[in-house]
């Protein structure tokens, strides 16, 4: 019998911008390339709805303006329509600044809030709102683009914003400040469909004991395997992916358990 | 549940987590909720939830802030009004936890809540979807039987000094995802957030 009987996740993420229509401000679902050209899809809880009864694990639900989520009527007003629609796991993250915001958005209907610049420029909210919510609650989501000299640099504000930080040794860190998960992205190769980068993941999975979600590139079912088996993730995550192509969680399912990997059940 | 009955959940606003995921799925299942504050709030319920997220002692305290326990005790061990604990709800029925040493759980169950061991193949938090093996039966999930629900935590219940653990799960060690005691159900997963299973779980809750 296996150490463990836990599953690897399929986590469909969604990108959220604000639009003004009319008078009011919506939110729109998008998907992204290069965390830079914008590709409108439609609406937010329709697709949450559909990846459902496709039976995704888990979603992520990312606010990419990047404006302060916790006083964002928009970003909010969606977040309680998700949680009124699914019953599944939401990771919310975009615009996390403060105690206050993770708060609010666990009220509203957030089961994890994830933290991306903030998390370095001011780590200690990481141990602050683990200590407060639980490790299980606090995703670390790192953004990365390899340099001229091959080093993974954490970049922030929706990676435009390049650091000098490598970001194996950012992940040991947040790790050790008490976040409880990782969510990695490689900004290059992210909305590409050529493959997710699973060398940097196994060196970040190997070198924490917190689980680490990898993103950026599926673009073929394999690469959900290559993420569990080469990257050693958790849970593989893929926005772009599962929007356009004739491809959803079912399919990728049958996939990674064809290749001997453990996935939920059908219930 | 059958048509006709009527299930009033109460559910414990003791300001510890997102209760509005678990009012969603009781609601969705045709229960009416409402937020109970007072044992008089728990008098009028046919049932009640108590959740719970974040620190074991951060949710002791508020919990002993509003005075509830008393009324939750003699509802649930009397016999007369099912109670669903959930994550660290369920944690707060026992003795303890190694998260808050010094801190007093309800004991209702008994038993120390531990830290997951860890190690190769075995990650800290227990995050996603795992099997929990029904040892005996409980709602329509019969003895013998699996499903998988989604779990997230740090901490979780070895055996129960009190009732019986009716689910287990494995990672990295055994440990008990379902305990039963009298008119108690104390669930470490989310059944909320459980899709299917979830719902089959909250609706076996409402035949009790």
């Amino acid at each position: 019998m296996s150490i463990t009987g836990l599953k690897k996740r399929i986590v469909p993420k969604l990108l959220i911008k604000h639009r003004q229509m009319g008078r009011s401000v919506r939110p729109v679902l998008v998907t992204t390339q290069g965390y830079d050209k914008v590709v409108e899809i439609g609406d937010a809880v329709s697709q949450a709805k559909i990846y459902q009864a496709q039976m995704a694990d888990e979603l992520v639900v990312l606010n990419i303006d990047g404006t302060p989520i916790g006083d964002d009527p928009v970003m909010l007003g969606l977040i309680e329509r998700l949680a009124a629609e699914t019953f599944m796991p939401l990771a919310v993250g975009g615009g996390v600044r403060t105690i206050d915001d993770f708060h609010q958005l666990l009220e509203t209907g957030a089961d994890k809030v994830s933290i991306n610049s903030q998390a370095v420029e001011s780590p200690l909210l990481i141990t602050e709102a683990a200590r407060r919510f639980g490790a299980q609650c606090v995703v670390v989501s790192i953004d990365f683009r390899i340099d001229e000299g091959g080093v993974p640099r954490v970049h922030t504000g929706g990676a435009r914003k390049r650091t000098d930080i490598d970001a194996v040794e950012f992940a040991r860190r947040v790790a050790d400040l008490g976040a409880g998960e990782i969510l990695l992205t490689d900004a290059d190769r992210d909305g590409r469909g050529e493959g997710l980068n699973y060398d940097v993941c196994a060196r970040i999975a190997d070198s924490v004991s917190i689980p680490v979600i990898l993103s950026g590139g599926c673009g073929r079912a394999e690469h959900f395997i290559e993420g569990f088996k080469l990257g050693h993730a958790e849970a593989v995550s893929a926005g772009t992916f599962f929007a356009f192509r004739d491809q959803n969680p079912i399919q990728a399912r049958a996939h990674v358990r064809n290749a001997g990997i453990p996935i939920r059940m059908e219930t | 549940m059958s048509a006709g009955t009527h299930r009033v959940v109460g559910l414990v606003d003791y300001k510890a987590g997102n209760v509005q995921s678990i009012e969603n799925s009781f609601s969705h299942v045709g229960a009416e909720v409402v937020r109970v504050k007072t044992a008089d709030d728990i008098a009028r319920c046919t049932h009640v939830v108590l959740p719970g997220v974040g620190a074991f002692g951060f949710c002791a305290e508020k919990l002993a802030a509003t005075s509830l326990a008393p009324a939750l005790a003699a509802g649930a061990l009397a016999r007369q009004r099912p109670l669903l604990a959930i994550c660290v709800g369920m944690q707060l029925l026992a003795d303890g936890s190694d998260e808050s040493p010094g801190v007093a759980g309800l004991g209702w169950v008994g038993g120390q809540v531990k830290r997951f061991a860890g190690g190769p193949g075995v990650r800290v938090p227990h995050v996603g979807w795992n099997t929990v093996r029904f040892a005996h039966g409980w709602g329509d999930f019969p003895a013998g039987s699996s499903a998988d629900f989604y779990f997230d935590h740090s901490f979780a219940y070895g055996v129960p000094r009190l009732g019986r653990a009716v689910g287990l799960c494995q990672h990295g060690q055994e440990f008990s995802a379902v305990i039963q005691r009298d008119n108690i159900t104390a669930v470490q997963f989310h059944p909320e957030k459980s899709q299917t299973a979830g719902l089959r779980m909250i609706e076996g809750f409402l035949r009790q």
